[in-house]
Protein backbone atom coordinates (compact mmCIF):
# COMPACT_ATOMS: atom_id res chain seq x y z
CA UNK A 1 0.00 0.00 0.00
CA UNK A 2 1.19 3.21 -0.69
CA UNK A 3 0.68 6.34 1.48
CA UNK A 4 1.86 9.82 -0.07
CA UNK A 5 2.76 12.13 2.31
CA UNK A 6 4.90 15.45 2.80
CA UNK A 7 7.63 15.45 5.30
CA UNK A 8 8.43 19.21 6.65
CA UNK A 9 12.17 19.84 8.83
CA UNK A 10 11.09 23.07 10.90
CA UNK A 11 14.25 24.01 11.51
CA UNK A 12 14.90 24.59 7.99
CA UNK A 13 11.78 26.52 7.30
CA UNK A 14 12.17 29.85 7.37
CA UNK A 15 8.95 31.08 6.82
CA UNK A 16 9.42 32.42 3.50
CA UNK A 17 5.58 31.36 2.60
CA UNK A 18 6.62 30.07 -0.55
CA UNK A 19 4.50 27.47 -0.22
CA UNK A 20 1.63 28.85 0.42
CA UNK A 21 1.92 30.80 -2.55
CA UNK A 22 3.06 28.19 -4.78
CA UNK A 23 -0.39 26.31 -3.69
CA UNK A 24 -2.21 29.42 -4.20
CA UNK A 25 -0.76 29.68 -7.67
CA UNK A 26 -0.63 26.10 -8.92
CA UNK A 27 -4.26 25.12 -7.69
CA UNK A 28 -6.27 28.10 -8.24
CA UNK A 29 -7.29 28.58 -4.26
CA UNK A 30 -10.11 31.71 -4.50
CA UNK A 31 -9.72 34.84 -2.41
CA UNK A 32 -9.93 34.07 0.99
CA UNK A 33 -9.24 30.24 1.25
CA UNK A 34 -6.18 28.91 2.00
CA UNK A 35 -4.80 25.09 0.89
CA UNK A 36 -1.44 25.83 2.92
CA UNK A 37 -0.79 28.17 5.63
CA UNK A 38 2.49 29.14 7.27
CA UNK A 39 2.15 29.92 10.82
CA UNK A 40 4.33 31.22 13.15
CA UNK A 41 4.82 29.27 16.53
CA UNK A 42 5.96 31.64 19.19
CA UNK A 43 8.32 32.82 20.77
CA UNK A 44 7.56 30.94 23.60
CA UNK A 45 9.72 30.90 26.67
CA UNK A 46 12.35 27.59 26.38
CA UNK A 47 11.79 26.92 29.94
CA UNK A 48 9.08 27.79 32.04
CA UNK A 49 9.74 31.63 33.07
CA UNK A 50 12.03 32.62 30.97
CA UNK A 51 11.64 35.60 29.40
CA UNK A 52 13.75 37.21 25.93
CA UNK A 53 15.91 36.19 24.48
CA UNK A 54 15.56 33.09 26.21
CA UNK A 55 12.32 32.39 23.83
CA UNK A 56 11.93 29.76 20.63
CA UNK A 57 10.15 29.85 17.94
CA UNK A 58 9.18 27.45 14.62
CA UNK A 59 7.09 28.01 11.38
CA UNK A 60 4.22 25.63 10.92
CA UNK A 61 3.18 24.48 7.66
CA UNK A 62 -0.22 23.38 7.65
CA UNK A 63 -2.39 22.29 5.61
CA UNK A 64 -5.01 18.50 4.54
CA UNK A 65 -2.85 16.17 6.53
CA UNK A 66 -4.17 13.11 4.13
CA UNK A 67 -4.87 11.17 7.37
CA UNK A 68 -4.85 7.10 7.46
CA UNK A 69 -8.32 7.82 8.99
CA UNK A 70 -9.70 10.41 7.77
CA UNK A 71 -13.09 11.77 9.54
CA UNK A 72 -14.01 13.76 6.90
CA UNK A 73 -14.53 10.53 4.24
CA UNK A 74 -16.27 8.76 7.26
CA UNK A 75 -18.93 11.71 7.65
CA UNK A 76 -19.43 12.37 3.67
CA UNK A 77 -22.97 11.42 2.82
CA UNK A 78 -22.33 11.28 -0.76
CA UNK A 79 -18.38 9.51 -0.85
CA UNK A 80 -17.21 12.46 -2.22
CA UNK A 81 -14.53 12.57 -0.10
CA UNK A 82 -12.40 9.50 -0.47
CA UNK A 83 -9.17 8.02 0.02
CA UNK A 84 -7.31 7.47 -3.46
CA UNK A 85 -4.91 4.10 -4.11
CA UNK A 86 -2.15 6.45 -3.27
CA UNK A 87 -3.59 7.01 0.35
CA UNK A 88 -3.87 10.66 0.09
CA UNK A 89 -7.71 12.59 0.30
CA UNK A 90 -9.56 13.52 -2.48
CA UNK A 91 -12.61 15.42 -3.52
CA UNK A 92 -14.80 14.34 -6.34
CA UNK A 93 -16.56 17.77 -6.16
CA UNK A 94 -18.94 16.46 -8.75
CA UNK A 95 -20.59 14.40 -5.86
CA UNK A 96 -20.22 16.96 -3.43
CA UNK A 97 -23.75 18.22 -1.98
CA UNK A 98 -21.94 21.39 -0.22
CA UNK A 99 -23.29 20.21 3.59
CA UNK A 100 -19.73 20.80 5.01
CA UNK A 101 -19.75 18.01 7.23
CA UNK A 102 -16.29 17.18 6.17
CA UNK A 103 -15.04 20.89 6.99
CA UNK A 104 -16.49 20.46 10.53
CA UNK A 105 -15.19 16.78 11.11
CA UNK A 106 -11.93 18.15 10.08
CA UNK A 107 -9.77 18.76 12.81
CA UNK A 108 -7.34 21.10 11.24
CA UNK A 109 -9.62 23.10 9.25
CA UNK A 110 -8.26 22.78 6.32
CA UNK A 111 -11.13 22.69 4.04
CA UNK A 112 -13.22 25.44 2.80
CA UNK A 113 -16.30 25.83 0.72
CA UNK A 114 -15.53 27.17 -2.76
CA UNK A 115 -18.21 29.92 -3.10
CA UNK A 116 -18.21 30.33 -6.41
CA UNK A 117 -18.98 26.69 -6.99
CA UNK A 118 -20.59 25.51 -3.36
CA UNK A 119 -18.85 22.91 -3.12
CA UNK A 120 -15.78 22.12 -0.26
CA UNK A 121 -12.09 22.03 -1.35
CA UNK A 122 -8.51 21.33 -0.21
CA UNK A 123 -4.97 20.26 -0.54
CA UNK A 124 -5.15 17.85 -3.24
CA UNK A 125 -1.23 17.13 -2.31
CA UNK A 126 -1.13 18.13 -5.81
CA UNK A 127 -2.55 14.68 -7.32
CA UNK A 128 -2.37 16.29 -11.09
CA UNK A 129 0.99 16.71 -10.50
CA UNK A 130 2.11 14.03 -8.64
CA UNK A 131 0.47 11.07 -10.50
CA UNK A 132 2.95 11.78 -13.17
CA UNK A 133 6.24 11.74 -11.10
CA UNK A 134 6.14 15.34 -10.30
CA UNK A 135 6.02 16.93 -7.06
CA UNK A 136 4.00 19.01 -5.34
CA UNK A 137 4.08 22.38 -5.87
CA UNK A 138 4.57 23.43 -2.00
CA UNK A 139 7.19 21.07 -1.82
CA UNK A 140 9.08 22.24 -5.50
CA UNK A 141 8.93 25.49 -4.55
CA UNK A 142 10.36 25.59 -0.91
CA UNK A 143 12.30 28.25 0.02
CA UNK A 144 14.27 26.42 2.82
CA UNK A 145 14.71 22.80 1.22
CA UNK A 146 12.44 21.98 3.96
CA UNK A 147 9.74 19.80 2.50
CA UNK A 148 9.94 16.45 1.52
CA UNK A 149 7.76 14.25 -0.59
CA UNK A 150 7.23 10.59 -0.35
CA UNK A 151 5.39 6.92 0.31
CA UNK A 152 5.08 7.22 4.26
CA UNK A 153 5.58 3.40 3.90
CA UNK A 154 9.04 3.60 2.67
CA UNK A 155 10.18 5.29 5.09
CA UNK A 156 10.82 8.92 5.64
CA UNK A 157 14.33 8.92 5.02
CA UNK A 158 13.59 8.16 1.33
CA UNK A 159 11.20 11.50 0.99
CA UNK A 160 12.72 13.54 -2.01
CA UNK A 161 12.82 17.79 -2.60
CA UNK A 162 13.98 18.78 -5.25
CA UNK A 163 18.22 19.30 -5.76
CA UNK A 164 20.18 21.45 -7.55
CA UNK A 165 20.71 21.08 -11.07
CA UNK A 166 24.13 21.17 -12.67
CA UNK A 167 23.77 23.30 -16.35
CA UNK A 168 27.41 23.44 -16.77
CA UNK A 169 27.43 19.28 -17.83
CA UNK A 170 24.92 17.28 -19.93
CA UNK A 171 21.38 18.28 -20.29
CA UNK A 172 20.43 21.43 -19.12
CA UNK A 173 16.63 20.91 -19.93
CA UNK A 174 13.56 21.31 -17.61
CA UNK A 175 13.09 17.36 -17.32
CA UNK A 176 16.40 17.10 -15.74
CA UNK A 177 15.44 19.74 -13.44
CA UNK A 178 12.13 17.68 -12.38
CA UNK A 179 13.94 14.83 -12.23
CA UNK A 180 17.03 16.02 -10.17
CA UNK A 181 16.37 15.08 -6.12
CA UNK A 182 17.67 14.64 -3.18
CA UNK A 183 16.37 12.67 -0.25
CA UNK A 184 15.47 13.67 3.64
CA UNK A 185 18.37 11.46 4.32
CA UNK A 186 20.47 13.31 1.96
CA UNK A 187 19.77 16.28 2.66
CA UNK A 188 18.69 17.22 6.86
CA UNK A 189 20.61 17.08 10.00
CA UNK A 190 20.25 13.67 11.59
CA UNK A 191 17.02 13.61 13.46
CA UNK A 192 15.99 11.21 16.16
CA UNK A 193 12.68 9.49 15.96
CA UNK A 194 11.46 11.65 19.21
CA UNK A 195 12.24 14.44 16.97
CA UNK A 196 8.84 13.88 14.85
CA UNK A 197 5.71 15.17 15.39
CA UNK A 198 2.02 15.47 13.90
CA UNK A 199 -0.70 17.55 14.49
CA UNK A 200 -3.15 16.68 17.21
CA UNK A 201 -4.48 13.47 16.62
CA UNK A 202 -8.20 13.28 17.09
CA UNK A 203 -8.17 9.74 16.14
CA UNK A 204 -7.92 10.32 12.58
CA UNK A 205 -3.82 9.53 12.58
CA UNK A 206 -2.67 12.45 10.47
CA UNK A 207 -0.05 11.51 7.93
CA UNK A 208 1.98 14.90 7.48
CA UNK A 209 5.24 14.34 9.29
CA UNK A 210 7.07 17.38 11.18
CA UNK A 211 10.36 16.93 12.42
CA UNK A 212 11.27 19.65 14.96
CA UNK A 213 14.63 19.00 16.77
CA UNK A 214 16.10 21.14 20.11
CA UNK A 215 12.78 22.79 20.49
CA UNK A 216 9.66 22.25 22.06
CA UNK A 217 6.86 21.00 19.83
CA UNK A 218 3.80 23.37 21.14
CA UNK A 219 0.46 22.28 20.89
CA UNK A 220 0.55 18.55 21.79
CA UNK A 221 0.14 15.52 19.31
CA UNK B 1 -17.58 28.35 14.11
CA UNK B 2 -20.41 30.68 12.03
CA UNK B 3 -23.69 29.94 13.23
CA UNK B 4 -25.46 27.51 10.86
CA UNK B 5 -29.17 28.44 10.93
CA UNK B 6 -30.91 25.94 8.76
CA UNK B 7 -29.01 23.60 11.10
CA UNK B 8 -30.13 24.96 13.91
CA UNK B 9 -33.42 25.27 13.27
CA UNK B 10 -33.38 21.44 11.69
CA UNK B 11 -32.34 20.21 14.84
CA UNK B 12 -34.73 22.46 16.71
CA UNK B 13 -37.70 21.14 15.26
CA UNK B 14 -36.79 17.63 14.77
CA UNK B 15 -37.08 17.19 18.41
CA UNK B 16 -40.76 19.03 18.48
CA UNK B 17 -41.47 16.68 15.87
CA UNK B 18 -40.15 13.25 17.26
CA UNK B 19 -40.99 14.60 20.97
CA UNK B 20 -44.63 15.22 19.74
CA UNK B 21 -45.11 12.07 17.90
CA UNK B 22 -43.81 10.12 21.32
CA UNK B 23 -45.59 12.03 23.76
CA UNK B 24 -49.04 11.00 22.10
CA UNK B 25 -47.96 7.83 21.71
CA UNK B 26 -47.15 7.29 25.43
CA UNK B 27 -50.94 8.55 26.12
CA UNK B 28 -52.15 5.76 23.11
CA UNK B 29 -50.05 2.98 25.53
CA UNK B 30 -52.29 3.91 28.61
CA UNK B 31 -55.32 4.95 26.42
CA UNK B 32 -55.48 8.52 27.37
CA UNK B 33 -56.13 11.70 25.17
CA UNK B 34 -57.35 9.79 21.71
CA UNK B 35 -58.87 13.32 21.15
CA UNK B 36 -55.83 14.75 20.10
CA UNK B 37 -54.11 11.99 18.39
CA UNK B 38 -54.98 12.85 15.08
CA UNK B 39 -54.00 16.65 15.40
CA UNK B 40 -50.63 15.37 17.18
CA UNK B 41 -49.78 13.16 14.48
CA UNK B 42 -50.59 15.38 11.82
CA UNK B 43 -48.78 18.55 13.65
CA UNK B 44 -45.54 16.30 14.31
CA UNK B 45 -45.64 15.24 10.30
CA UNK B 46 -45.70 18.99 9.35
CA UNK B 47 -42.87 19.63 12.44
CA UNK B 48 -40.92 17.28 10.41
CA UNK B 49 -41.57 18.92 7.14
CA UNK B 50 -40.45 22.10 8.14
CA UNK B 51 -37.29 20.81 9.43
CA UNK B 52 -36.60 19.45 6.12
CA UNK B 53 -37.59 22.67 4.34
CA UNK B 54 -35.00 24.16 6.89
CA UNK B 55 -31.98 21.49 6.23
CA UNK B 56 -32.43 21.87 2.89
CA UNK B 57 -31.27 25.36 3.10
CA UNK B 58 -27.78 24.26 4.58
CA UNK B 59 -27.29 22.13 1.48
CA UNK B 60 -25.11 24.39 -1.36
CA UNK B 61 -26.18 21.64 -3.89
CA UNK B 62 -29.48 20.43 -2.87
CA UNK B 63 -30.36 19.11 -6.42
CA UNK B 64 -27.46 16.38 -5.79
CA UNK B 65 -28.53 14.97 -2.87
CA UNK B 66 -29.71 11.55 -4.93
CA UNK B 67 -26.17 11.14 -5.63
CA UNK B 68 -25.56 9.58 -2.56
CA UNK B 69 -26.54 8.73 0.69
CA UNK B 70 -25.10 5.13 0.70
CA UNK B 71 -22.70 6.05 2.99
CA UNK B 72 -23.56 4.53 5.85
CA UNK B 73 -20.52 6.19 8.30
CA UNK B 74 -22.23 9.37 7.60
CA UNK B 75 -23.98 10.81 9.60
CA UNK B 76 -26.19 12.73 7.09
CA UNK B 77 -27.10 9.29 5.90
CA UNK B 78 -28.33 8.12 9.07
CA UNK B 79 -30.45 11.03 9.69
CA UNK B 80 -31.90 10.42 6.27
CA UNK B 81 -32.66 6.19 7.59
CA UNK B 82 -34.32 7.47 10.70
CA UNK B 83 -36.79 10.24 8.99
CA UNK B 84 -37.57 7.96 6.07
CA UNK B 85 -38.51 5.26 9.22
CA UNK B 86 -40.23 7.76 11.06
CA UNK B 87 -42.68 8.87 8.22
CA UNK B 88 -43.26 5.23 7.72
CA UNK B 89 -43.79 4.85 11.21
CA UNK B 90 -46.54 7.96 11.22
CA UNK B 91 -48.24 7.03 8.15
CA UNK B 92 -48.89 3.19 9.50
CA UNK B 93 -50.05 5.03 13.32
CA UNK B 94 -52.22 7.52 11.35
CA UNK B 95 -53.57 4.50 9.26
CA UNK B 96 -54.68 2.21 12.35
CA UNK B 97 -55.99 5.73 14.19
CA UNK B 98 -58.47 6.51 11.33
CA UNK B 99 -59.25 2.41 11.27
CA UNK B 100 -59.84 2.55 14.81
CA UNK B 101 -63.87 2.99 16.02
CA UNK B 102 -62.87 6.11 17.87
CA UNK B 103 -60.87 7.50 16.43
CA UNK B 104 -57.98 7.96 18.62
CA UNK B 105 -56.78 3.91 19.36
CA UNK B 106 -53.59 2.13 18.29
CA UNK B 107 -52.41 -1.01 19.41
CA UNK B 108 -49.99 -0.70 22.14
CA UNK B 109 -46.95 -2.51 20.04
CA UNK B 110 -47.59 0.65 17.28
CA UNK B 111 -47.28 2.68 20.47
CA UNK B 112 -44.37 1.31 21.70
CA UNK B 113 -42.91 1.62 18.13
CA UNK B 114 -43.93 5.18 17.85
CA UNK B 115 -42.23 6.00 21.01
CA UNK B 116 -38.93 4.61 20.06
CA UNK B 117 -38.47 5.70 16.48
CA UNK B 118 -39.25 8.88 18.10
CA UNK B 119 -36.51 8.79 20.84
CA UNK B 120 -34.14 7.42 18.16
CA UNK B 121 -34.51 10.01 15.27
CA UNK B 122 -33.65 12.65 18.37
CA UNK B 123 -30.74 10.90 19.17
CA UNK B 124 -29.43 10.15 15.91
CA UNK B 125 -29.80 13.25 14.36
CA UNK B 126 -27.84 15.07 17.27
CA UNK B 127 -25.15 11.90 17.21
CA UNK B 128 -24.41 13.17 13.78
CA UNK B 129 -22.50 16.70 15.37
CA UNK B 130 -20.50 14.27 17.44
CA UNK B 131 -16.96 15.06 16.00
CA UNK B 132 -13.42 14.17 17.60
CA UNK B 133 -12.45 16.70 15.97
CA UNK B 134 -14.43 19.41 18.25
CA UNK B 135 -14.52 19.10 21.78
CA UNK B 136 -17.63 20.93 22.72
CA UNK B 137 -19.70 18.54 20.34
CA UNK B 138 -18.16 15.52 21.23
CA UNK B 139 -19.70 14.41 24.60
CA UNK B 140 -23.10 11.56 24.58
CA UNK B 141 -24.73 14.55 27.02
CA UNK B 142 -25.18 16.58 23.48
CA UNK B 143 -27.71 13.58 22.07
CA UNK B 144 -29.35 13.24 25.55
CA UNK B 145 -30.29 16.82 25.34
CA UNK B 146 -31.70 16.35 21.82
CA UNK B 147 -33.61 13.56 23.26
CA UNK B 148 -34.45 15.34 26.45
CA UNK B 149 -35.78 18.40 24.45
CA UNK B 150 -37.97 16.55 22.79
CA UNK B 151 -39.36 15.07 25.60
CA UNK B 152 -40.21 18.13 27.08
CA UNK B 153 -41.50 19.78 23.83
CA UNK B 154 -43.57 17.13 23.05
CA UNK B 155 -44.93 16.51 25.84
CA UNK B 156 -46.21 20.45 26.50
CA UNK B 157 -47.62 20.27 23.34
CA UNK B 158 -49.61 17.65 23.93
CA UNK B 159 -50.44 18.57 26.75
CA UNK B 160 -51.47 22.19 25.36
CA UNK B 161 -53.46 20.39 22.63
CA UNK B 162 -55.38 18.31 24.80
CA UNK B 163 -56.90 21.33 26.71
CA UNK B 164 -57.45 22.96 23.59
CA UNK B 165 -59.46 19.98 22.70
CA UNK B 166 -61.11 19.96 26.60
CA UNK B 167 -59.35 17.06 27.29
CA UNK B 168 -57.26 15.82 30.52
CA UNK B 169 -54.31 13.30 31.50
CA UNK B 170 -52.83 12.52 34.46
CA UNK B 171 -49.63 10.73 32.56
CA UNK B 172 -49.42 13.48 30.38
CA UNK B 173 -49.22 16.10 32.82
CA UNK B 174 -46.52 13.56 34.62
CA UNK B 175 -44.56 13.06 31.22
CA UNK B 176 -44.80 17.08 31.10
CA UNK B 177 -43.16 17.50 34.13
CA UNK B 178 -40.78 14.66 34.13
CA UNK B 179 -39.61 15.26 30.31
CA UNK B 180 -39.39 19.20 31.42
CA UNK B 181 -36.69 18.11 34.17
CA UNK B 182 -35.01 15.78 32.11
CA UNK B 183 -34.47 18.58 29.62
CA UNK B 184 -33.28 21.30 32.01
CA UNK B 185 -30.88 18.58 34.10
CA UNK B 186 -29.16 17.56 31.00
CA UNK B 187 -29.02 20.95 29.11
CA UNK B 188 -27.09 22.21 32.52
CA UNK B 189 -24.68 19.19 32.07
CA UNK B 190 -24.13 19.87 29.07
CA UNK B 191 -23.16 23.29 29.90
CA UNK B 192 -20.85 21.77 32.33
CA UNK B 193 -19.17 19.89 29.77
CA UNK B 194 -18.69 23.00 27.81
CA UNK B 195 -16.89 24.60 30.91
CA UNK B 196 -14.76 21.57 31.11
CA UNK B 197 -13.36 21.16 27.56
CA UNK B 198 -10.85 23.74 27.74
CA UNK B 199 -8.26 21.66 28.52
CA UNK B 200 -9.19 19.47 24.81
CA UNK B 201 -7.88 21.82 22.71
CA UNK B 202 -4.18 22.20 21.48
CA UNK B 203 -2.36 25.63 22.82
CA UNK B 204 0.81 26.51 21.10
CA UNK B 205 0.98 29.31 23.16
CA UNK B 206 2.06 32.34 21.28
CA UNK B 207 1.51 32.04 17.55
CA UNK B 208 0.69 34.27 14.42
CA UNK B 209 -0.88 33.86 11.28
CA UNK B 210 -0.21 35.86 8.82
CA UNK B 211 -3.04 35.39 6.61
CA UNK B 212 -5.00 37.17 9.71
CA UNK B 213 -2.35 39.44 10.49
CA UNK B 214 -4.59 41.70 12.86
CA UNK B 215 -7.15 38.96 14.61
CA UNK B 216 -6.15 38.70 17.92
CA UNK B 217 -4.27 35.96 19.49
CA UNK B 218 -6.54 32.86 20.29
CA UNK B 219 -7.00 32.27 24.41
CA UNK B 220 -8.23 28.93 24.11
CA UNK B 221 -9.65 29.05 27.94
CA UNK B 222 -11.40 32.32 27.11
CA UNK B 223 -13.55 30.63 24.16
CA UNK B 224 -14.48 28.06 26.38
CA UNK B 225 -15.43 29.86 29.65
CA UNK B 226 -19.47 29.95 29.07
CA UNK B 227 -19.86 30.53 32.13
CA UNK B 228 -17.96 33.97 32.75
CA UNK B 229 -16.83 34.12 29.26
CA UNK B 230 -18.63 35.92 26.28
CA UNK B 231 -21.32 33.50 25.70
CA UNK B 232 -22.11 33.84 29.88
CA UNK B 233 -25.33 35.72 29.05
CA UNK B 234 -26.97 33.65 26.54
CA UNK B 235 -25.73 30.53 28.79
CA UNK B 236 -27.04 31.89 31.51
CA UNK B 237 -30.18 33.84 30.49
CA UNK B 238 -31.37 31.96 27.10
CA UNK B 239 -30.20 28.20 28.08
CA UNK B 240 -30.37 27.84 31.77
CA UNK B 241 -33.24 30.33 33.16
CA UNK B 242 -35.63 30.23 30.20
CA UNK B 243 -35.30 27.41 28.10
CA UNK B 244 -34.50 24.81 31.20
CA UNK B 245 -36.53 26.55 34.57
CA UNK B 246 -38.63 28.15 32.66
CA UNK B 247 -40.46 24.88 30.91
CA UNK B 248 -40.50 23.13 34.30
CA UNK B 249 -42.06 26.23 35.72
CA UNK B 250 -44.86 25.94 33.66
CA UNK B 251 -45.28 22.42 33.54
CA UNK B 252 -45.52 21.73 37.52
CA UNK B 253 -47.52 24.80 37.42
CA UNK B 254 -49.66 23.33 35.03
CA UNK B 255 -49.42 20.12 36.54
CA UNK B 256 -51.27 21.48 40.05
CA UNK B 257 -54.02 22.93 38.24
CA UNK B 258 -54.68 20.71 35.65
CA UNK B 259 -57.92 21.13 33.34
CA UNK B 260 -57.41 24.41 31.26
CA UNK B 261 -54.47 25.97 32.50
CA UNK B 262 -52.53 23.29 30.07
CA UNK B 263 -53.33 25.55 27.45
CA UNK B 264 -52.03 28.59 28.32
CA UNK B 265 -48.74 27.33 30.65
CA UNK B 266 -48.18 24.41 28.08
CA UNK B 267 -47.53 27.17 25.37
CA UNK B 268 -45.95 29.33 27.35
CA UNK B 269 -43.10 25.84 28.34
CA UNK B 270 -43.03 25.19 24.56
CA UNK B 271 -42.35 28.56 23.46
CA UNK B 272 -39.33 29.06 26.43
CA UNK B 273 -38.56 25.04 25.71
CA UNK B 274 -38.11 26.35 21.96
CA UNK B 275 -36.09 29.64 22.88
CA UNK B 276 -33.62 27.87 24.86
CA UNK B 277 -33.17 25.16 21.95
CA UNK B 278 -32.18 27.97 19.83
CA UNK B 279 -30.14 29.51 22.89
CA UNK B 280 -28.14 26.34 23.20
CA UNK B 281 -27.81 25.66 19.72
CA UNK B 282 -26.55 29.07 19.25
CA UNK B 283 -23.88 28.68 21.71
CA UNK B 284 -23.17 24.81 20.33
CA UNK B 285 -22.13 26.50 17.40
CA UNK B 286 -20.00 29.39 18.74
CA UNK B 287 -18.53 26.59 20.87
CA UNK B 288 -17.36 24.13 18.11
CA UNK B 289 -14.33 24.97 17.93
CA UNK B 290 -11.64 22.46 15.98
CA UNK B 291 -9.00 20.88 18.35
CA UNK B 292 -6.18 22.81 16.32
CA UNK B 293 -8.04 26.03 15.85
CA UNK B 294 -4.80 28.16 14.56
CA UNK B 295 -5.13 27.38 10.97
Amino acid sequence: MTHYAIATDLNRCVGCLACSVACKALNGVPIGNFWNKTLRIGPNPKSEGDVFPNVEMYFLTVQCQHCKNPACVQVCPTEASHVLEDGTVQIDKSKCIGCQFCAMACPYGVRYLNEEERVVEKCTLCEQRISQGELPACVAQCGGRARFFGDLDEGVDSFEAPWVVDVTEGDPSYEKGQKTRITLKECVQEYAESDIHHLPNAGNDPAFVYVLRNRTWQGGE
Amino acid sequence: MELQWPLILFTTLVAWSAGTFGAQAVLALKGEGREVQVPAVVASVVLLALSGIAVFFHLQHWERIFNGFGHITSGITQELIAIVVFVVVAVVYFAMLRKSEDGGTVPKWLAVVAIAISAVLALVCAHSYMMAARPAWDTVVWPLVELGEAAALGALTVMAMLALKGGESKLGGLAAVAGSVASAVLSVALVAVWQASAGSFADVGYHFDPTTPTSPLLDVAAETNVLSGELAPLVWLGVIVVGALAPVACAVLAHKKGGKSWLALGAAGVVCALIGCVCLRVAFYELGLSVFMFY
